[in-house]
């Protein structure tokens, strides 16, 4: 089997998009020759099927020299004995090169994908990607399965009975191919007309498949709404649209035969006709008339279906190009720069760093701090004033747009993303389980193998292992997609643990606990003081417990640092820290006069 | 290689199920005179076809052999004519089928969709997205491509037959029947291939569904992925299954392979045997020259049809592999079903008991047990305990997006499995604790919550709940477009957002599971003041771990493993000292420890 990784498919894109597909052949092109060739035995074996014929006709039937009519007969089964091996080769090895390439293509796309940085992700939907990478990629299949090789065969089964004819005779050879220009020029026609066609087609479902992809991904959503019938209603927009573009599309196919038909059947009667007229003027044996009458078929026939076959091209060159526009798009690099093999120590700098999504719209505005390695950052913040932001800046998840961020005294974009990330653990505010085994999704993304024990402490110290040894099955417990059968509080603490066993030298817990009650709360975080020594750690959290033990507390808004320091620094300090603090302490210190109050 | 095999995939008997056959035809029912137009087209088509070489041995026999120019034009020009009617044909039954195509895909994504929007919970969370979309997208193409295409030319290809038969018979019946002859032994060929290659198309459309799943998972959880490095083991998984396709698709596609050749030969076999025995016969000057010409052209031709039944029949082989994994979609009953008589509902506003209910998601870990409550209309109440003690499910169960195991749920004492189920979801407002938002902008997010409501109502709705302030900071405001899922906007964001989607719907339930986790302290707060406006004239029901969301409800419920731990009010269980005065003291004790100083100075 052809090694899948063997061919870079992003450098064989071309703009010339026969050019990109012939380069997509790429190690196959060898069992493509040989299955044009066998194409070729077995156009050669039926036109010496009809030179039999003349044969019989002319030299046996006529002259009545009958014993070698056996002969004949025979002859007839070997030939098609013959052509028949000979298409079975051609199909089993066109049908294997085409699942190879197409194997090789879909491995290479899903490879691709998980490379693309976020920002292409955040833009683009998951249904018109997954549209890409399965319908077109199919349509790229059988453009290699079924209209590759047929043009070899096309070719090769027009010479040759061009050839067979020409011997026969001539002068109608040259007059049976006057078709030739008109049917290539309507295909050329058609193919235009079909390439837009299907163009529009295919993105109408890419938003088809977009629509249902969004709507099962927020079935919880619609139903809480009961809001079916929009959706019922916002599909059938999209569907119905589909079948006209599809209609649409098919017309054009729909025109197209009918029209080379008349072509090669007016050609066929006309070379018949003057076939005719030639045997009655003598000028043309009977036998001679038969083949011709044969061939003609297998010489317009060909042609016929090279008509068909460049329109039905225009499929497969749209949907390389929808393929192509996506492995165009550039990858992250995980391993430029460099990868210390000493590790790091976690000294971290801010320097007037700021960033932004889009252009015009800044998310982090000139944000400067620093850390020394083992320390303990809490981030406290309004919604959306850039936390998370700023903390997918450190495993170079996105790039600062002006400012630097050094690690151990280097720029950030020295060290590769590859290990980068294997230092960082980072665990989600929103939790994302794969539908695999609990054991299989805390171990996720290991490269190396850990004991069961090690996997329980992780556990333990995420306040999980209980309950996941409460479930039926343990650690072999399936999770839903994206972890629906788990509670909201379960999923978080098993990224947490996920985190935790991947052992880095830098954690980030964004809001990790927000759904985990505060006792569990309290039990994660003793157990995590311990994990944390000697490790920097950001903390991203709400609640004023959670993070006043922090080494520095930094207080955004809007995307700045507006206040810094630590929890008794700040609670003195006049601003929106201490109004937290106010807020949160008030409720408590109510609930001590109520419990007071409920005492007496 | 993980198993996912847990996820119970229908799987199918070796057997060809004509009872799936029988169903596809079904589909082509309400679309009767399409199909009828288009047969009747074909079958002149193919007539014609047949026509045309009978045709041609006239032409040999009548006008060249006898050398009559005008019988030769005269049968030129009838050929000719005939052209452009089988072309005219030829346009008519593409036009037909090919609408009819689209038309069968339109109705199969219509029905499935329509279904799977009322398949229920437990149907999604044991089914990948993935597999659902491959069905809804490939597989109908598949489907629909037999019901045309492959009905057109296995039409086209049998009356071909027939009519070749026919001539065949005119011209010499016993040369004929040795031809005939060929036909048995093809079918039974035929048999053999079809058992071995439906085994292998079943694979390559589990595959299709696994790939797509997998796609879809790669792509969703991209962030994780990337985040632990997992692209190197993600791709030897990926390609362990393009592997599996690879395999089977190409073993299918050897199968049929061998099929074609196979056809070839026992047709030159019956080639062979005609010329024999047709040689013979013209010596004995029962056939013409012409005649064996006609022979050998409808023998060379019936291959045409016969390859194209085989091919046919192959791809059948795939429709049917994908057409079972259809119906099984439309097949899959919600579980939770309105019954035929269920009752209107004209308000909610009642009083609701939860009567000794048990409930489990699976048969063997209860979730909930002998659980009862009643609350009482416009009562507020707050759900805490620790996480997974069931009080999302407590949520899952008031919406009916399950139904109790045993026990019952009223709604102003009517079992509520006796009411149309979206009349009560269409009463309840829910905020759930993943908040998911829908690709488009803000406003239409909100909107979702009450579709005729006015742009002044959403911003109302907006500022109620706090968002307001975000969004009008938002470079487009409330026409910024949230991104798939919501995710170009941050999780407290999108939460703040799907609450006021819910407080749109006006609801006279109001739920929120721990909806406002992710918020900060000072939106909380602001949330919070407008919450007693909120909750004015409505049940609610809130879950939520800080203490400032919950100490206000009228009614707070401790739900620990599934059971009532505690209840009453907020003082009612400080005063009570159990778990709740546990649970809240602890944490205000813990910080009184480490501030004491600072707390007793700031003391308001
Ligand atoms: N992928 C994205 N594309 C565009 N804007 C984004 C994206 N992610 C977040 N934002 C915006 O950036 C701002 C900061 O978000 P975030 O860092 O998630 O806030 P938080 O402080 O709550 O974690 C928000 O206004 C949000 O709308
Ligand atoms: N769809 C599901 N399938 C199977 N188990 C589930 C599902 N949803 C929740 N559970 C399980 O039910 C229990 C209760 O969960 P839940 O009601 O979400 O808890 P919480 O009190 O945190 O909201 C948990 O143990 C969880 O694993
Ligand atoms: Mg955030
Ligand atoms: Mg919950």
């Amino acid at each position: 089997m052809v090694n899948t990784s063997e061919l870079d498919i992003r450098s064989t894109i071309s703009n010339n998009r026969l050019k990109g597909l012939w380069n997509l052949m790429a190690g196959y092109r060898w069992q493509y020759l040989a299955a044009n060739l066998a194409l070729g035995g077995s156009a050669l074996s039926k036109t010496f099927t009809y030179l039999l014929l003349r044969y019989f006709v002319d030299d046996v039937l006529t002259p009545g020299v009958y014993r070698l009519v056996p002969l004949v007969a025979a002859g007839f089964v070997a030939l098609a004995v013959f052509e028949g091996s000979m298409t079975f080769a051609s199909g089993a090895l066109a049908s294997r090169s085409a699942e190879g390439i197409a194997r090789r293509l879909r491995n290479y796309l899903y490879d691709h994908i998980q490379h693309l940085p976020f920002s292409f992700h955040a833009g683009t939907s998951t249904g018109e990607l997954i549209e890409r990478c399965t319908s077109d990629v199919d349509a790229v299949r059988r453009f290699f399965a079924d209209q590759a090789v047929n043009v070899g065969r096309v070719v090769l089964l027009f010479i040759i009975n061009f050839t067979a004819l020409y011997s026969l005779n001539g002068k109608l050879a040259l007059t049976s191919i006057i078709v030739v220009p008109f049917v290539v020029a309507s295909a050329i026609y058609f193919f235009k007309r079909i390439n837009t066609a299907y163009e529009k087609y295919q993105e109408q479902e890419a938003v088809l498949s977009t629509t249902v992809q969004e709507n099962l991904t927020g079935v919880r959503v619609v139903k809480a709404y009961a809001r079916q019938d929009f959706e019922i209603g916002k599909f059938e927009t999209v569907n119905e649209t589909k079948y006209r573009k599809g209609r649409h599309l098919m017309m054009q196919h729909a025109l197209f035969w009918p029209i080379s038909d008349i072509f090669c059947g007016m050609q066929i009667l006309a070379g018949t006709y003057m076939g005719a007229r030639m045997v009655m003027a003598n000028t043309l044996s009977l036998g001679s008339f038969l083949a011709y009458g044969g061939l003609i078929v297998w010489l317009i026939f060909p042609l016929r279906t090279l008509g068909r076959m460049i329109v039905q091209m225009s499929t497969g060159l749209v949907s390389y190009s929808r393929v192509a526009k996506i492995i165009q798009e550039d990858r992250e690099d995980l391993e430029a720069g460099s990868s210390p093999q000493a590790g790091i120590q976690g000294d971290i700098q801010f320097e007037n760093v700021s960033f932004q999504y889009e252009v015009g719209s800044p998310i982090l505005g000139d944000v400067s701090f620093s850390c020394s390695a083992g320390q303990a950052i809490a981030l406290l913040g309004s919604t959306g004033s850039g936390k998370t932001s700023l903390v997918n800046l450190l495993p170079r998840f996105y790039e600062v747009n002006s400012g630097t961020i050094l690690l151990d005294g280097k720029p950030l974009p020295e060290y590769s993303k590859g290990f980068l990330r294997s230092q960082i653990g980072i665990v989600e505010q929103e939790p994302f389980l794969f539908s695999r085994t609990i054991r299989e999704n805390i171990t996720y993304g290991l490269n190396r193998s850990v004991s069961d024990e090690e996997v329980y402490q992780a556990a333990r110290s995420a306040a999980i292992h209980d309950v996941i040894l409460s479930f039926p099955h343990g650690y072999d417990t399936l999770v839903g997609e994206k972890g629906v059968t788990l509670s909201g509080g379960q999923k978080q603490r098993v990224t947490i643990a996920r985190t935790l066993l991947k052992d880095p030298r830098i954690l980030i817990l964004d809001d990790s606990t927000s759904s985990v009650d505060l006792e569990t709360e309290a039990v994660i975080r003793s157990a995590l003081e311990n994990l944390m020594r000697g490790r920097t750690t950001f903390i991203i959290a709400h609640r004023i417990q959670t993070i006043m033990t922090a080494d520095l507390i930094l207080v955004f808004d809007k995307g700045a640092i507006i206040q810094r320091g630590t929890h008794e620094q700040l609670v003195a300090q006049d601003g929106m820290y201490q109004k937290i603090y106010h807020l949160q302490t008030s409720i408590e210190t109510e609930l001590e006069k109520e419990v007071k109050r409920a005492r007496i | 290689m993980p198993e996912y095999d847990e996820f119970a995939e229908e799987e199918y008997s070796s057997r060809l199920d004509s009872k799936t056959f029988r169903r596809i035809l079904k589909l082509l029912a309400p679309h009767k005179s399409w199909v009828i137009g288009f047969l009747v087209t074909i079958a002149i088509v193919s007539i014609l076809d047949g026509y045309f070489t009978f045709l041609n041995k006239k032409i040999i026999d009548e006008a060249i052999v006898p050398r009559q120019i005008d019988v030769l034009n005269r049968y030129v020009f009838r050929y000719g004519l005939l052209l452009f009617l089988q072309a005219s044909g030829a346009f008519t039954f593409i036009y037909l089928v090919a609408t009819l195509g689209e038309r069968i895909r339109y109705d199969l994504r219509k029905a499935m969709f329509n279904h799977l929007q009322d398949l229920s919970l437990s149907y999604y969370s044991r089914t990948p997205v993935g597999w659902i979309m491959a069905r809804v997208t490939s597989d109908s193409e598949k489907v629909s491509d037999m019901m045309t295409w492959g009905v057109l030319d296995s039409t086209w290809a049998v009356i071909n037959i027939l009519t070749s038969a026919v001539f065949m018979l005119i011209i010499n019946w016993k040369l004929a029947l040795i031809v005939l002859l060929a036909i048995p032994i093809l079918l039974f060929i035929a048999y053999q291939f079809r058992k071995r290659i439906i085994l292998q198309f079943r694979t390559v459309r589990k595959t299709n569904s696994r790939i797509t799943a997998s796609y879809n998972e790669s792509i969703t959880g991209v962030r994780v992925i990337k985040a632990l490095g997992r692209e190197r083991d993600n791709l030897a998984e990926f390609s362990q299954l393009t592997g599996t396709m690879f395999a089977s698709s190409y073993k299918a596609a050897w199968l049929s392979a061998l099929f074609l050749p196979m056809v070839q030969i026992v047709s030159s076999i019956a080639l062979g045997a005609i010329i024999w025995y047709g040689g013979y016969q013209n010596e004995l000057g029962w056939i013409t020259i012409g005649g064996i010409q006609a022979f050998t052209a409808y023998v060379t031709f019936m291959m045409w049809p016969i390859q194209d039944l085989a091919r046919v029949y192959a791809e059948l082989q795939h429709s049917i592999a994908s057409a079972e994994r259809i119906f099984s979609l439309l097949d899959a009953s919600p579980e939770i079903q309105d019954r035929p008589d269920a009752l209107p509902v004209d308000t909610l506003l009642k009083e609701i008991e939860f009567d000794h209910v048990d409930f489990y998601y699976e048969q063997d870990k209860p979730v909930l047990s002998d659980f009862s409550l009643t609350v009482k209309p416009g009562e507020m109440i707050a759900l805490v305990g620790p996480t997974g003690g069931g009080k999302s499910t407590i949520i899952n169960l008031l919406c009916r997006f399950y139904e109790p195991k045993r026990g019952t749920i009223r709604f102003g004492g009517v079992d509520y499995t006796t009411l149309k189920m979206r009349a009560i979801q269409s009463r309840v407002g829910i905020v759930l604790q993943t908040p998911h938002l829908f690709s488009g902008s803000i406003r239409d997010n909100i909107r979702y919550g009450s579709l005729e409501a006015t742009d002044r109502q959403v911003e109302d709705a907006a500022r109620l709940t706090g968002a307001h302030e975000f969004i009008v900071h938002m470079e487009k405001g409330y026409d910024q477009q949230v991104g798939e899922g919501g995710n170009q906007l941050s999780v407290g964001q999108k939460q703040l957002v799907s609450l006021a989607r819910a407080v749109l719907s006006n609801p006279e339930i109001f739920i929120m599971d721990e909806a406002t986790s992710s918020v900060d302290t000072l939106t909380e707060s602001l949330i919070q003041q407008g919450m007693e406006e909120l909750m004015k004239g409505r049940t609610s029901f809130i879950i939520a771990h800080r203490l400032s969301t919950i100490r206000r409800a009228d009614r707070i419920i401790m739900i620990d493993n599934g059971q009532i731990a505690e209840m009453g009010t907020h003082s009612d269980l400080l005063r009570a000292e159990g778990h709740y005065y546990r649970l809240y003291t602890q944490q205000f004790r813990h910080q009184a420890e480490g501030q004491s100083e600072i707390l007793s100075g700031e003391e308001i």
